[in-house]
């Protein structure tokens, strides 16, 4: 596994948090930062801050954590 | 009769989202008056890399009551409406329960907990579906959205999975309500805490920013909790609703 910053490089090659699950802080500053963000439908949201990775609709959950689906494998070093 | 309905699998990443489309369903249940609906509760199933769900893996189910003789309307027009509803390169599924016809419930029960833990086939679903005499079938895509529907109903049958769609309007964040309060102004019926423990209708509670309930023992419940170094009561966050 690749690993820079926020995010590793998983299996599949696709660029995953590395704060799991519960790092709200972390997620909160990404999406903060972060052109692509858009909030997901309410039954979808987890995060108390609203503009959080873990309330985006391009994360996808998986069982440690999420993917994000508007990172390009090669855009694992954007943190 | 009663019955329960199930869907998945009606979004992709750029468009739709099941719930919606289970609130849209339900709105046209309703103004067709072919019965009354209640609750629409979010299960979530097993997250794994050889399940091809879009971002989060969750089923929508609700119940309604109905006339018998508007159920093969129900079925023929909900499956319709997933065709031409779902977005682009979704799999929807769709899946309808009669309660008073299921012989064997707990089966039904057990396949939903089991795909919370095991990754699931078509030929499975429908397997059991034909065995119980359940409706289930598919409505675009490659159709697996039945998995997730068939289990979203067994799910929503142990009365203890899931989190209702939307949110209570009640007061503003952080003011204080009593249990009694909230069950006379909401559709909660019952507030609980996470050890367990049930509050009594005089026992006060502050609310937090956005209230979600769940389903447990049956019923609609409003989970609390005590922040640390507090006495008094306060609603759960999402970060504690996230396995329910």
């Amino acid at each position: 596994m690749e690993n820079t910053g926020f995010w590793i490089k998983n299996e599949a090659g696709r660029v995953q948090f590395k704060g799991g699950k519960n790092d709200w802080s972390d997620a909160a500053d990404i999406a903060g930062g972060c052109p692509y963000f858009l909030l997901d439908y309410e039954d979808e949201i987890v995060a108390e801050e609203a503009r959080s990775c873990y309330n985006c609709r391009f994360r996808r959950w998986t069982a440690a954590s999420f993917v994000c689906l508007k990172s390009k494998k090669s855009s694992v070093t954007r943190d | 009769m009663k019955i329960f309905v199930g869907i998945d699998d009606t979004d992709s990443i750029d468009q739709g989202a099941t719930g919606e489309s289970a609130n849209q369903l339900i709105k046209l249940i309703e103004e067709r008056r072919w019965g009354i609906c209640q609750g629409l509760t979010r299960h979530q199933l097993l997250l794994h890399p050889a399940i091809p769900y879009t971002s989060h893996n969750s089923s929508m189910c609700f119940t309604a009551d109905l006339e018998d003789a508007n159920l093969h309307s129900l079925i023929e027009e909900a499956g319709k409406f997933l065709e031409q509803n779902s977005a682009p390169g979704s799999d929807p599924g769709l899946c309808v329960a009669i309660e008073e016809h299921l012989k064997r419930a707990e089966e039904l029960i057990a396949y939903g907990y089991e795909t919370k833990c095991r990754v699931m086939t078509k030929a499975e679903a429908y397997g059991l579906a034909r065995k119980l005499g359940v409706h289930l079938s598919e409505h675009g895509g490659a159709g697996i959205g039945v998995i997730g529907a068939l289990a979203g109903v067994g799910l929503r049958m142990t009365k203890n999975d899931g989190r209702f769609q939307g949110k209570l309007k009640l007061k503003r964040p952080g003011a204080a309500m009593s249990v009694a309060e909230i069950k006379n102004s909401s559709p909660v019926e019952t507030v609980q805490s996470l050890a367990g423990r049930i509050l009594r209708d005089d026992e006060e509670l502050r609310l937090g920013k956005k209230l979600k309930t769940v389903l447990l023992n049956g019923k609609r419940t409003l989970l609390v909790y005590r922040p640390e170094g507090e006495l008094g009561w306060k609603t759960c966050t999402n970060a504690h609703l996230e396995d329910y």
